[in-house]
């Protein structure tokens, strides 16, 4: 499960004007002809290092630069889902026990430099991306035979791979059975890259890998370019497209400047993380009909309630809060870009259930009996002017969803005040425990096809001192044998066990462990020299760059 | 007064301060009786009648709706339904109340090393001065959004001296910090000054008894004299706060948010500019109106106390 990461500047009526005028500009041109198409971005990816990069920004690059032995179909919707061979010919064969994984890789494959891809070069990739603490490496240390040794040095090599240049045959045997495994396969932080790649962060001189791109031309927080890879072809992986036109990826952070130059045709695509700015949404809709679609993800936007720190350690007060939301008023301040919803799984996750939501319809008006209900629950559990701390970024929408969520804990009882953190800092900010986050805001979203993602930030095993992914701090018996018995079952085979995903996601709604208020629609808009029904909407990895193409 | 008196540019905006900080003062009375809601008060959802009709506060794809010129959303609403006008006049106050608490901050710190600097020279000026030139040499604006920055997240707590990272002192205290040298260095050169007039070495002659000798003459000679230095200076330092403040809040190292303050209203107005330009330009008129009204009134103070204009306070 990766957070999203979205990334401000006298002051006088000059400014302020300054600013709007500012906000109406473009930048470089990208309009007419043939030629690169410009992809606006936000927020800067955390890291074009394959072994480092772990946000959504990160991996719309590096999927498509760095293929794994497993990749994604490049399809939109649940198609999209379905995992394929990458740098292996075929699917894995998995041992009887669910703890072995083999796998031969395809013959001639060489990396964007030229240099052949030996099977070596796999263990090589997973001791790297350990070594420089990819975001996501507990799946590796966890799961894989001696992924714990090598991280804390007391092994040279991951134990548990063995692979054999001559065959190509590479074997990867599990701690345990784990069903998602072949997901973590298919992370783009497991695209293969050559032994001896220095094990330091490359994020502006990416190392080279084997996909339809590379990356060149690096500024950071600016710019950076994907070009064609000319080692790749059609044939070098079925299924994986060899891209039509370079991508200039610019990143721009006022979503008012982005919308205004993909609108206006002097940049290609909106970056899909971002909101189009209310005010120019009608526009955008009414002059880019054929450019602009909503497109449903499995993400979405909820507020933590810290189990450890009160007043969220009484089940009165996550309670109360959970009667009072207004959903809707928060989708008007996504610009309606937000699918009201109380379950932690989102729409379109396996395991999302169908039963109703336990504190309220989130598409409906806050009942004044349940508002009612909330204060009362506040005065009950003597927390009334008990103070919270609201924790957001700066981000638009992210602080009006904060503002809101201030307002309602005032209204309801709570002496509430926000602290927001500029967006870089955000996440490193709540996820230290000496910060002591009561509440506040936080973006979901899969990277993986599988309900255990997702759980990750509910696994007890997740609170940690500093990088803390489980802000709620979620101990839970029940959460935690049910995340056992359900982890070593096959993506393949999630149909057997949906009922008990469904009533699992059921119990935590019904624990208000987290405010979950809906989830994200995200905005397909490009401009008009962009073959819009040609391009894949990915639902892992959103706009998918090696299917766009020029009219 | 009469020198404002007699000046009608001078007056006109000294009535139009005057009317700007009654009208924020009054901010409350405005908020219950005639707009009925509270500054930081959500009506997202609602609806509001605007010619016979119900109109959404926001609408369904988060565009808040503009003037109303009625008590209700007279001044239109913003993204998250919140009363602009009611906003503003809050927002006014905690500007004008930072702006008044910082400049009393830079003043005291002003005063205090200025002077002793200025009185003790020696190890104590070197220390003093290359402390003011430690602050000076960085620009304002960065200065104080790394401090505003900084301590945003865990406010200060130094045992005695507690200030919460909510509280509005705590972007005066950053402001103060910030500005002090620039009225502490002149205050320093105007005391290195008066120090080697007669009527200070009078005072030491007739022996002010130790150990505070030294303090005593500069409170009762010293000081008296910078008066004048200090009342020019007190009004630039008030306009400048408020401008520096709206410039924090602008970068989020002001006024916490829910608070409202024009900087934070202007930052919050610019996610929908153009279609909603009024969250922007109303905030930054009365920025602009109240900052300028000051800086005249300032102007005719100084040429009232210094006619020659030997004295031109520029921070």
């Amino acid at each position: 499960m990766h957070r999203t990461l979205h990334a401000l500047t006298g002051m006088s009526l000059a400014l302020a004007l300054a600013t709007g005028v500012g906000a109406c500009g473009s930048s470089s041109t990208s309009s007419g002809g043939s030629g690169p198409v410009t992809v606006l971005m936000g927020t800067a990816p955390e890291s074009l290092d394959p072994g480092l990069g772990a946000t959504t920004q990160s991996y719309e690059a590096t999927w498509i630069t760095y293929t794994g032995l497993l990749t994604y179909a490049h399809a939109t919707g649940e198609a999209g889902t379905k995992l394929i061979p990458g740098l292996a010919e075929g699917l894995p064969t998995v041992s009887k026990d669910g703890k072995t994984y083999t796998f031969t890789l395809r013959k001639g494959l060489v990396y964007s430099n030229g240099v052949p891809v030996k099977a070596s070069d796999f263990a090589y990739t997973v001791k790297r991306t350990i070594k420089l603490g990819w975001g996501n490496k507990e799946l590796l240390t966890e799961n894989i035979a001696g992924g714990e040794a090598f991280d804390k040095g007391k092994a040279s090599t991951v134990s548990g791979i063995q692979t054999n240049n001559a065959t190509g045959k590479i074997t990867i045997k599990l701690v345990a059975p784990y069903g998602p495994f072949v997901n973590v396969l298919a992370f783009p932080a497991l695209g293969l890259v050559p032994t001896g790649t220095p094990i330091k962060s490359l994020t502006n001189s990416p190392p080279p890998g084997v996909g339809p791109y590379e990356i060149t031309s690096v500024v950071p927080n600016k710019s950076f370019v994907l070009t064609r890879n000319p080692h790749f072809s059609s044939s070098t992986i079925p299924g994986v497209p060899t891209g039509h036109v370079n991508v200039d990826v610019k990143i721009v952070s006022n979503n008012q400047s982005e919308a205004e130059q993909v609108l206006g045709n002097t940049a290609d695509v909106f970056d899909y993380n971002d909101t189009i700015p209310p005010t120019l949404l009608a526009q955008v809709e009414s002059q880019a009909k054929g450019r602009y679609a909503k497109e449903p993800t499995v993400s979405g936007e909820y507020f933590f309630l810290n189990t450890k720190e009160a007043p969220f350690n009484n089940p009165l007060a996550r309670e109360a809060v959970t009667y009072a939301i207004d959903r809707r008023a928060l989708q008007r301040l996504a610009s309606g870009m937000l699918d009201p919803g109380c379950f932690f799984l989102p729409v379109g996750m396996p395991g999302h259930p169908s039963g109703k939501c336990p504190y309220g319809e989130p598409n409906s008006e806050t009942s004044a009996a349940n508002f009612a209900k909330a204060k009362e629950l506040i005065q009950q559990a003597g927390l009334k002017g008990a103070p919270v701390t609201v924790w957001g970024e700066t981000r638009s929408p992210h602080k009006e969803f904060v503002d809101y969520y201030t307002s309602l804990l005032n209204e309801i009882g709570f002496k509430a005040t926000e602290k927001i953190v500029a967006d870089a800092q955000y996440y490193a900010t709540i996820g230290n425990l000496s910060n002591k986050a009561q509440t506040g805001w936080v973006s979901f979203s899969q990277d993986f096809p599988n309900p255990i993602d997702f759980y990750q930030l509910l696994n007890a095993h997740s609170i940690l001192p500093t990088e803390n992914h489980n802000p709620s701090q979620v101990n839970d018996p029940h959460i935690q044998s049910e995340l056992e018995s359900l982890a070593p079952v096959s993506s393949s085979q999630l149909d057997t066990i949906l009922s008990r995903w469904q009533a699992l996601d059921e119990y935590t709604a019904q624990k208000a462990y987290m405010l979950v208020f809906g989830y994200d629609e995200a905005p397909k808009f490009f401009s008009n020299r962009v073959d819009f029904g040609a391009a894949v909407f990915h639902p892992v990895y959103g706009n998918d760059w090696s299917t766009l193409q020029l009219k | 007064m009469k020198v404002v008196l007699r000046n009608r540019v001078a007056l006109a905006f000294g009535v139009l301060l005057a009317a700007i900080v009654a009208l924020c003062l009054l901010a409350p009375v405005y908020a219950k009786d005639i707009a009925h809601t509270g500054p930081n008060q959500n009506h997202i959802t609602d609806t509001v009648s605007v010619g016979g009709k119900q109109v959404d506060v926001v609408s369904p794809t988060g565009v808040p709706i503009g003037p109303t010129w009625k008590g209700r959303f007279l001044l239109g609403a913003d993204s998250n339904g919140r009363d602009v006008a009611v906003r503003l006049l809050y927002g006014g106050r905690n500007s004008l109340e930072i702006g008044a608490i910082a400049t009393a901050i830079t003043l005291l710190l002003a005063i205090v090393l200025g002077t002793l600097a200025g009185y003790a020279r020696g190890v104590t000026d070197g220390v003093l001065s290359r402390l003011f030139d430690l602050v000076w040499a960085y620009p304002a604006v960065l200065l104080g959004v790394a401090l505003g920055v900084a301590l945003a997240v865990g406010g200060i707590n130094l045992g005695i001296f507690t200030l919460h990272s909510g509280s509005l002192l705590l972007p005066a205290f950053v402001i103060g910090v910030v500005v002090f040298p620039y009225v502490a260095k002149p205050l320093r050169a105007h005391t290195l000054s008066l120090r080697e007039r007669e009527f200070v070495d009078a005072a030491r002659m007739m022996g002010y008894p130790p150990p505070f000798a030294g303090v005593r003459i500069m409170v009762s000679e010293i000081l008296p004299n910078l008066s004048s230095t200090i009342v020019v200076f007190a009004p630039l330092i008030i306009a400048n706060a408020i401008l520096l403040e709206a410039a924090l809040s602008y970068l989020g190292a002001g006024v916490q948010a829910p608070n409202p303050s024009w900087g934070t209203m202007i930052a919050d107005g610019t996610r929908l500019m153009p279609g909603a330009i009024h969250l922007v330009v109303v905030p930054g008129l009365m920025l602009v109106l109240t900052v300028l009204s000051v800086n005249v009134l300032a102007d005719t103070l100084r040429d009232a106390l210094d006619p020659k204009a030997s004295l031109r306070g520029r921070l």
